[in-house]
């Protein structure tokens, strides 16, 4: 048995080496942020795990493909996408116009609300965050960002805003105290809670945000194939006991 | 008469904008030893170099056995230098080899024979200017002394047919000159064609055909050593060389 | 304490294996900057006007941007148009070489000049064409002059390699980067991402100081 795993894994890494056109017809490579527990991440083993890959996993075997999900630098996904490095991101990626005008998207699979978080016992509030001066982390490349960007401008709030490459990297700088809150997701944020980091939500703001796979504008099929996939998936029992693995407490 | 082994007619040189080789004119026979003196600067260095090409004249053609030397050729210019072996001022022995592979390298790479024949050749050129036992001593471990007639050996090994001396003993110390004088009065014995640039007048005076005095590019005077050496000649040669051996005392 | 210790034992065959990654990552762009950068050097010591010129921007592009900038735009530009389908990881050994090449022709060129002029001269003297004094008497110098250098040049690479991520390669230190994210604990992983990375340096620059020791000519000094 692990000398079957230890064959797959190289097999795999071979795929990952030589580029993706050996096997182009009946695998797809996702590119996922791993950076992004709950929804993507690497487990114990080294493996791609979490709410999307376990999601997609599921799709592909019903479907009849395969697929290899690969980690990404995230602030490039798209262009991967674009230059075909990788198939699709179904990896938590909020549809946004600006990445709606370069890639299509799938059906909306997952809607998640931004939330403001902060260390446990805080005391801060919404109203302190917009008007004291604070510092808030965000994730690059986020929504939460454009939208907190429009806002601060429009209602003159006064916080500044803390760039980090991924979710944890900022829960990591509320804890020493480098910033006071974060601005973000709830999955990231209620993952990290249920690993045990004292962090509190302190209120949802700002548009809820809607979750959808990025594909390429020329591969029609793969995006009749993956919303086919997500309807299917949602329809089965199988998506609850994903949603109770993978994203427990995130339900609203 | 037999033609000259080596003729060179009418060899101008320029460096840097300053005329250095002003039509300078030479021949040389077979077995002939033809000293080149005159103050530094004078231009013998120049055209020694320029007698093999390592400068290539504007003006000026060199003729060996009769035939014009056609530099326009690789080839024919590889071939000309292999028989016109030079010997430096600053030895440049190549410093990474041993006394036997600067010997041996030459003919491996220039004459194409295997390692074993080329390394027979150095230790039989090595011996003849009594260096068999430093044969396997890099260039640093050497005296002064030793590297020149390394030096001598390996230009030697390629058999050529007229040996170009510039100013062989003036990097040395006083106390080693007397040993490369002395393998080069062997060539001069064995009837090896050479022209040398040299302030070692008693040499000259011993075993020069034909002293050569240059001054600012030309050939002021040439003769046999008796004819222009001789007491009260009133030639600038002996005045040269009366100033030569007075600085020589000034400096004892 | 012992929990983070346990978290690192968990997670060092996987960080390990990124090693691997990064290895092949400096031993591909230091192969690769060698076997480009001697014709280089070659090249602008001893080319013509026009070739010295090429290299001399080649060395400028290389040198004057960001590393960064140069791994998008091969691999998402350059590579894309000459339609090579590249990993990751091959094509960030491939930009870091050709980077390093343009830094090892300069490390080349410089011992180079630093040999005595008469060494070419002595071999033209000889009979020998440039192209054999070159190779045989001035590059065997040249290069045992280039080896402090060189592990310079090695340990910027090592630290360089890093930028992988940026394309998605498994280095180090993106698969440091991902275990952090899981357990939250990046100061203790990337603290011994850090101590592998100083200890690979460390054989390197060792590895490199025997072969310079091996390689020295008896009573040679510059």
């Amino acid at each position: 048995m692990l000398r079957t795993t230890r064959v797959l894994m190289l097999a795999l890494g071979l795929v990952l080496m030589f580029g993706t056109g050996a096997f182009a017809e009946k695998t797809y490579i996702n590119g996922i942020d791993a950076n992004y527990p709950p929804f993507a991440y690497v487990d114990k083993n080294g493996e791609p795990a979490g709410f999307d890959v376990d999601s997609l996993n599921w799709i592909a075997k019903k479907l009849g493909f395969k697929v290899v999900h690969k980690p990404m630098e995230w602030s490039t996904i798209v262009q991967s996408v674009l230059s075909n490095k990788i198939d699709m991101v179904y990896s938590g990626m909020s549809i946004t116009p600006e990445r709606a005008a370069k890639v299509n998207f799938s059906d909306p699979y997952y809607t998640v609300a931004s939330v403001y978080a902060a260390k446990k016992g805080s005391g801060l509030t919404v109203d302190k965050i917009q008007h004291d001066k604070v510092r808030l982390g965000v994730q690059s490349g986020t929504p939460q960002v454009e939208w907190l960007k429009e806002h601060m401008g429009k209602e003159n709030w006064n916080f500044t805003l803390k760039f980090y490459d991924s979710a944890p990297l900022a829960f990591q700088d509320v804890m020493n105290g480098r910033i006071q809150a974060v601005a973000m997701d709830a999955a990231p944020v209620n993952d990290a809670i249920g690993r045990g980091l004292p962090l509190a939500v302190i209120d949802t703001f700002g548009d809820h945000d809607d979750f959808g796979v990025a594909i390429n504008k020329d591969n029609a099929e793969l995006l009749e194939l993956i919303n086919k996939g997500i309807k299917m998936l949602k329809a089965d029992p199988y998506w609850e006991v994903l949603k109770e693995k993978h994203l427990k407490g995130n339900d609203h | 008469m037999a033609t000259p082994i080596l003729q060179m007619q009418n060899i101008c040189k320029t460096l840097s904008g300053k005329e250095i080789l002003r039509s300078v004119s030479l021949d040389i026979n077979r077995g002939e030893l033809k000293v080149l003196i005159g103050p530094s600067g004078a231009g013998k260095s120049t055209f020694l170099q320029c007698i093999n090409y390592l400068l290539t004249p504007e003006h000026g053609q060199i003729v060996l056995e009769g035939n014009i030397v056609d530099t326009a050729s690789k080839k024919e210019l590889y071939s000309y230098r292999q028989q016109v072996g030079m010997i430096f001022q600053d030895f440049n022995l190549f410093d990474h080899l041993t006394a036997l592979d600067n010997v041996a390298i030459a003919l491996r790479k220039v004459k194409g024979m295997s390692k074993k024949e080329a390394l027979d050749i150095a230790h039989k050129e090595l011996d003849r200017v009594g260096l068999s036992d430093k044969g396997n001593l890099y260039p640093a471990e050497l005296s002064g002394g030793q590297k020149q007639r390394v030096a001598i050996a390996r230009a030697l090994a390629m058999e050529p047919k007229v040996l170009l001396l510039d100013e062989p003993t003036s990097a040395l110390d006083p106390e080693l000159v007397g040993e490369v004088l002395s393998v080069i009065r062997d060539l001069a014995k064995e009837g090896l064609t050479m022209i040398m640039a040299t302030h070692q007048m008693d040499f000259a005076r011993a075993l020069a055909d034909e002293i050569v005095f240059m001054q600012q590019g030309e050939i002021i005077e040439r003769g046999s050593p008796a004819s222009l050496l001789k007491e009260g000649s009133g030639t600038r040669t002996a005045d040269f060389c009366n100033k030569l051996s007075d600085m020589c005392e000034e400096i004892d | 304490m012992l929990e983070q210790l346990a978290v690192v034992l968990d997670a060092l065959p996987y960080i390990l294996q990124g090693a691997l990654v990064t290895l092949g990552i400096v031993g591909g762009a230091m192969s690769l900057g060698l076997v480009m950068g001697i014709p280089m050097a070659v090249g602008l010591v001893y080319g013509p006007r026009f070739v010295r010129f090429i290299l001399g921007i080649y060395v400028w592009f290389f040198r004057g941007v960001p590393i960064l900038t140069l791994m998008f735009l091969f691999y998402f530009g350059i590579f894309d148009l000459l339609g090579l389908n590249l990993s990751a990881l091959s094509a960030t050994a491939i930009v870091l070489g050709m980077t390093s090449a343009a830094y090892q022709s300069q490390i080349f060129r410089g011992s180079i000049e630093a040999l005595p002029q008469g060494q070419l001269k002595a071999s033209r003297a000889l009979g020998m064409s440039d192209m054999q004094g070159v190779c045989s008497i001035i590059l065997p110098q040249a290069l045992r002059l280039s080896i402090p250098g060189w592990s310079n040049e090695f340990s910027i690479i090592l630290k360089d390699s890093a930028l992988a991520y940026v394309v998605g390669a498994m280095d180090m230190f993106t698969r440091t980067h991902f275990v952090a994210s899981r357990t939250y604990e990046h100061l203790t992983l990337f603290i011994t991402a850090g101590a592998i990375y100083f200890i690979i340096t460390m054989v390197g620059v060792k590895l490199l100081l025997t072969l310079e020791k091996k390689v020295r000519i008896p009573g040679y000094t510059t």
